[in-house]
């Protein structure tokens, strides 16, 4: 049988396929402006190399902001209860998920059997989502991928202000001015990204095993940092690509509501 | 099934106002839950809670305020820069909290530059933040050196007589109220949360005779409407800072939850018990005001606030709670913080909010946080089963 | 949290820290030049402090024996109570209670830490508390609530009705730490026969709070001592202040830091009596000499900081003022009004200041009310910032007096009150002819807006409004 995921997010769409419990196929687009054209381009891209079509998708669950314009869903989730099945799915031993995606940032606990025990979710601002580090990235004229492996480098971060990303934007150009390195400003913004993340973190109470969900969880520099203010090592997602984990959790929830498990 | 009076929630100089002004009689905002309403009843004025409802924008809001504050007060100046409150004869500012008295010197100011937006009665009302006989007694003052100010500034007389009519009227309302609240905790409510918030709300916008007479009525339809089954939805209770948005309370509800018991100062802190009607009624009023608000600028309350929650969560059966706050609220803020812990811990799940008060735009985070949070709720039912 | 920072008692550290830093001061130059090795990150403070002077000695004298105060209190059998910089210690020394001001608290380790106390301040949202609050309380509120400060007794707070965020931060505290909790509340008006009633029962309760929880009874002729001490102060500060009306101002900028945290840490003891008498000296030779008490020795202009000093980081803001022969004309926290002081006089404003009087028990608590009513913040904020005697009577009447070229607003983000209504207050000082500069910072976390981006906005305010070339 041949289940699916989408999550529509505010930044990008992730579409997963899943039979008998493997992936078959898997997609990640940048949103469109209307939610139900970002799911069905990604969910055809999703489906093409496995020569598949919408109709041989048995059940479909969609999350994300844009989760219930999606016209071609069973049922919607929420994005927390995805990424939390997600990460589950994806390191058994997890207890604690960490999603930095591009314009909130969440983490949540799970008990032993994957379910939500507490999540929190950081409020009414950019810094500590994935658009901070991309405003950031701009002003520095180098790619988001590159920012794990250039603050590797850095020999002093600069401090930035994390409570706002307009005045952190500000101060990163300053920087440049100045001629400061772009590794240590790199390694800057990576550690106020981290900062954040971490008091978000500590709210609910780590517990181990930890790991990071999103887009951002392929910053390495921001993960290196939060292990070190956490006191912690965070499991890396190596399995597949860390950003899809919501639509890997949707597609599982579908799997179960289809065999009958529906609430 | 809700009655045309519940119109008052949701419009700001409503048909009950604009007959009262039509007769020549008078109207007196004010901006918190611990200004004794019964002293401008008394006076033959109606007594109206101020609120920011229906802003589409705070540009006059954010011109004189800073931008390190609540958003409520903001948008009662955005409305009262937009002429909208012109209908007020009077305004009391009152200390609930910093943000909102100084609501006072950003209202004068603006009227400045925007003419004719401050009534002609503008009042700035001292609350103590604790209760203790020395406070009453100052409180007790206080509400003397208003009702003179009152007297002298509409020519009308608050005797003895006037004042125990209004407060005995008053505890009516609350003994009604509190009867409604037995509908909304019931195991099958036939009124959802958003629903019960109109029919409050309305209360605080209209004069309180012809509310107790509605909301009598309302309630002996209750008895006999038949609803469809409303068990199986989850049972939350709403704590926090003040909201007086009905859909706030529906994007929270969703199809499936109640909101079916709350801590809000614009509902059920409203009426709770009644005011002795007896004996010295100024000091009955000072007492009733100071000592049943439940409200985190009462420092050093906690314990009591969190009884309280308890007995809720008990008395309504409650599944969750939602502890939200308006940003830059730090008194609800981070008492909902004390709240979180104390109430997680004894195995209340409970949810965290922000949000902004003023036109809700923020729906889809909100409801990703709520849908979260009722599927961990269900989730939790289910393992019980 | 750092693993490093849970390692011990912040406050044991800070004591350790500035009682090393008071011996140096006595000690030899190689000792001096040897310790400063081993604290590289209080190395740039405890250097500016010590060589101004004798009263930067006296005054890591005083903070060493502040902490140390209550760092070892259980050990001498007394109590503590944490409270905030704008309730006068004179009645908790009365009663022999050692004081654990979180603001100063705060301020000191913003102004010596490398890393400011952004821990300290996140750690607070960590258990629940809003990150919207004053930076001020959490700056060492979050070491106290990790348990990684002494132990508290008790928590006093006389900021009800002035400011929210601060008397909540107490009270958030008292419930988490589950310690007795006191607060003074505060009409709105300040010169009022009814709010001189409700004022004598407050303290009289105060009394008994502080009875309860010590154990003690009050000594009538320890709280005479100490408010005649506090005359002392008052003198001495009102001298301080007839030296500052002088240009050039013969004070050297850090004089004001030193003038309102003596006063805030030790008022009515011996030990701010001492720093203040230092502090006299000095500026009576510099004024002898005619010479300037900035480092350039040119005054250009002055200004007048209506609210608060900026604590993050370092020193920096106070050298800035003395690199480009900007005189301080101090702000409301040194301002106390007592009836002596000079602005008092000259402004006629008797009625708005307080007298002490010890010949009676009353008296002395009435006096203890007024003190207290005039504390900063306490005076100025309780009521709409134009009401009599409040913000902008202050802010106006000082600037003038102490000739100020211009007027700058510096505070926190968690300010509710002054956020509230300063474009108001600023648009009123602009219109009495003080060009006036709102700054976005906090005063104690650099994170919210970074010293660079701070100075640059200042420097362009006085280069824009011609102030300053």
């Amino acid at each position: 049988m041949i289940v699916a995921g989408c999550d529509v997010g505010s930044l990008t769409s992730k579409a997963v396929v899943m039979r008998d419990g493997r992936i078959i196929g898997r997609a990640v687009i940048k949103s469109k402006a209307k939610p139900w054209e970002s799911a069905e381009s990604v969910m055809q891209m999703a489906l093409a190399p496995a020569g598949l079509g919408l109709n041989d998708v048995c059940y479909c669950v969609g999350t994300g902001y844009g989760r219930d314009k999606i016209p071609f869903v069973h049922e919607t989730v929420s994005e927390i209860g995805c990424h939390g099945k997600g990460a589950r799915w994806l390191v058994p031993s997890v207890r604690t998920v960490i999603d930095i995606g591009g314009q909130d940032c969440k983490a949540m606990r799970l008990d032993k059997d994957g379910n939500i025990e507490k999540f929190i979710a950081n409020d009414k601002c950019a810094s500590g989502t994935g658009r901070f580090l991309e405003v950031m990235a701009k002003a520095l004229g180098v790619g988001l991928g590159e920012l794990g492996d250039l603050s590797a480098r850095a020999k002093h971060p600069v401090t930035l202000a994390n409570a706002c990303t307009v005045w952190a934007q500000a101060d990163v150009i300053r920087h440049l001015h100045d001629g400061v390195p772009v590794e240590d400003i790199v390694a800057g913004i990576n550690n106020a990204m981290a900062a954040r993340t971490a008091t978000l973190v500590r709210n609910i109470g780590a517990e181990p095993d930890v790991c990071m969900t999103g887009g951002v969880a392929k910053n390495g520099g921001v993960l290196a940092s939060l292990e070190r203010l956490l006191s912690l090592r965070l499991k890396r997602i190596r399995r597949e690509d860390p950003q899809i984990t919501g639509a890997i959790g949707a597609a599982l929830f579908a799997a179960e509501h289809a065999n009958g498990g529906h609430r | 099934m809700m009655p045309e009076w519940v119109e008052a929630a949701v419009v700001l100089e409503n048909g009950f106002i604009r007959e009262w002004k039509a007769a020549g009689k008078k109207v007196v905002g004010y901006t918190c839950s611990y200004l004794p309403d019964e002293v401008f009843h008394a006076a033959g004025i109606l007594p109206f809670r101020l609120r920011g409802y229906g802003t589409e924008e705070c540009s006059i809001g954010d011109t004189y305020f800073g931008p390190f504050i609540c958003s409520l007060p903001k948008c009662m100046l955005q409305l009262a820069g937009e002429g909208r409150l012109r209908f007020l004869d009077g305004a009391i500012i009152t200390p609930g909290c910093d943000s909102m008295r100084r609501l006072d010197e950003c209202w004068r100011k603006a009227g400045d530059d925007h003419e004719g937006i401050v009534p002609g009665f503008f009042f700035h009302f001292g609350v103590p933040h604790k209760f203790s006989d020395y406070t009453v007694h100052w409180f007790i003052d206080e509400i003397r050196r208003l009702i003179a100010a009152v007297e002298a500034h509409f020519g009308v007389a608050v005797t003895d007589e006037g004042l125990r009519e209004s407060i005995r009227i008053y505890n009516r309302g609350r003994a009604l109220l509190q009867q409604f609240d037995r509908f909304r905790t019931a195991p099958n409510p036939p009124i959802t949360g958003a629903e019960a918030l109109a029919v409050i709300l309305a209360g605080t916008a209209m004069a309180r005779d012809a509310y107790n007479s509605c909301l009598e009525a309302f309630l002996d339809k209750l008895t006999d409407h038949r609803t469809e089954t409303q068990t199986d939805r989850i049972r939350l209770m709403l704590v926090g800072s003040a909201n007086d948005d009905v859909e706030l309370v529906r994007v929270i509800e969703g199809n499936r939850a109640l909101v079916v018991a709350d801590n809000l100062c614009f509902s059920a802190r409203f009426h709770l018990d009644p005011v002795a009607e007896d004996g010295n009624l100024v000091e009955a009023l000072a007492r009733h005001y100071l000592q049943k608000n439940e409200c985190p600028r009462m420092y050093g309350q906690y314990r009591q606030r969190l009884d309280l929650l308890r007995a809720k969560i008990r008395s309504a059966r409650v599944d969750g709670v939602v502890l939200q706050n308006i940003r830059f609220c730090d008194l609800h803020g981070a008492e909902n913080g004390l709240f979180e812990r104390a109430l997680e811990a004894e195995g209340t799940p409970c949810l965290r909010l922000e949000r902004e008060y003023g036109p809700l735009v923020e729906k889809g985070r909100l409801k990703i946080r709520v849908d979260a949070f009722l599927e961990r709720i269900a989730q939790k039912h289910g393992a019980a089963a | 949290m750092r693993q490093a920072t849970r390692e011990y008692h912040f406050d044991w550290m800070l004591w350790s820290a500035f009682d090393t830093a008071a011996k140096l001061s006595r000690g030899s130059e190689k000792e001096y030049r040897t310790t400063l090795k081993y604290i590289p990150y209080f190395r740039g403070i405890v250097e500016a402090m010590l060589q101004s002077g004798e009263p930067g000695k006296r005054f890591v004298e005083l903070c060493a024996k502040y902490f140390g105060n209550f760092v070892t209190a259980r050990e001498r059998g007394r109590k503590t109570a944490m409270t905030t910089f704008c309730f006068s210690p004179t009645i908790l020394y009365a009663l022999d209670v050692a004081p654990v001001c979180l603001e100063l608290l705060s301020a000191i380790m913003a102004l010596t830490y490398r890393r400011g106390t952004g821990e300290f301040l996140d750690y607070c949202n960590e258990v629940g508390f809003t990150e919207t609050s004053c930076s001020s309380q959490r700056g060492a509120l979050g070491g106290f609530l990790a348990g990684l400060g002494s132990e508290i007794d008790m928590i006093v707070t006389d900021t009800p009705g002035v400011c929210d965020t601060n008397a909540n931060a107490f009270s958030f505290a008292a419930a988490y730490l589950q310690k007795p909790f006191f607060q003074l509340d505060f009409p709105p008006v300040l010169v009022d026969p009814q709010t001189d009633t409700y004022h004598r029962e407050d303290y009289k309760a105060l009394i008994r709070f502080l009875e309860e929880h010590t154990g003690k009874t009050l000594d009538v002729d320890r709280l005479r001592q100490v408010l005649m001490e506090i005359e002392v102060q008052d003198a001495l500060m009102a001298e301080l202040e007839d030296l500052s009306r002088l240009v050039p101002n013969p004070l050297p900028v850090s004089f004001g830091l030193l003038t309102y945290a003596g006063r805030f840490l030790f008022g009515g003891m011996p030990e701010c009596t001492r720093l203040l008498e230092s502090m006299v000296e000095q500026g009576r030779a510099n004024a002898e000499k005619g010479i300037s008490g900035l480092k350039s020795g040119v005054e250009k202009i002055r200004v007048f900081f209506c609210y608060i000093d900026h604590y993050a980081q370092d020193l920096r803001l106070w050298q800035l003022l003395d690199e480009r022969g900007i005189g301080y004309a101090g702000n409301i926290l040194s301002r106390h009004w007592a009836s002596t002081a000079p602005y008092v006089r000259i402004l006629d404003k008797a009625d708005a200041a307080y007298t002490v009087d010890t010949t009676s028990l009353d008296a002395m608590l009435d006096s203890v009310a007024a003190l207290n009513s005039r504390m900063p913040m306490v005076k100025q904020i309780r009521g709409p910032y134009d009401a009599p005697n409040m913000w902008l009577d202050d802010t106006l009447a000082l600037a003038k007096l102490y000739s100020a070229d211009c007027i700058v607003y510096n505070g926190t983000p968690g300010c509710r009150n002054t956020w509230g209504m300063v474009k108001l207050l600023a648009r009123d000082t602009e219109k009495a002819g003080f060009p006036t500069h709102i700054m976005n910072t906090d005063a104690f976390d650099e994170r919210v807006q970074s010293w660079e981006a701070t100075r640059e906005r200042f420097e362009e305010f006085l280069t824009v409004r011609r102030l300053l070339p």
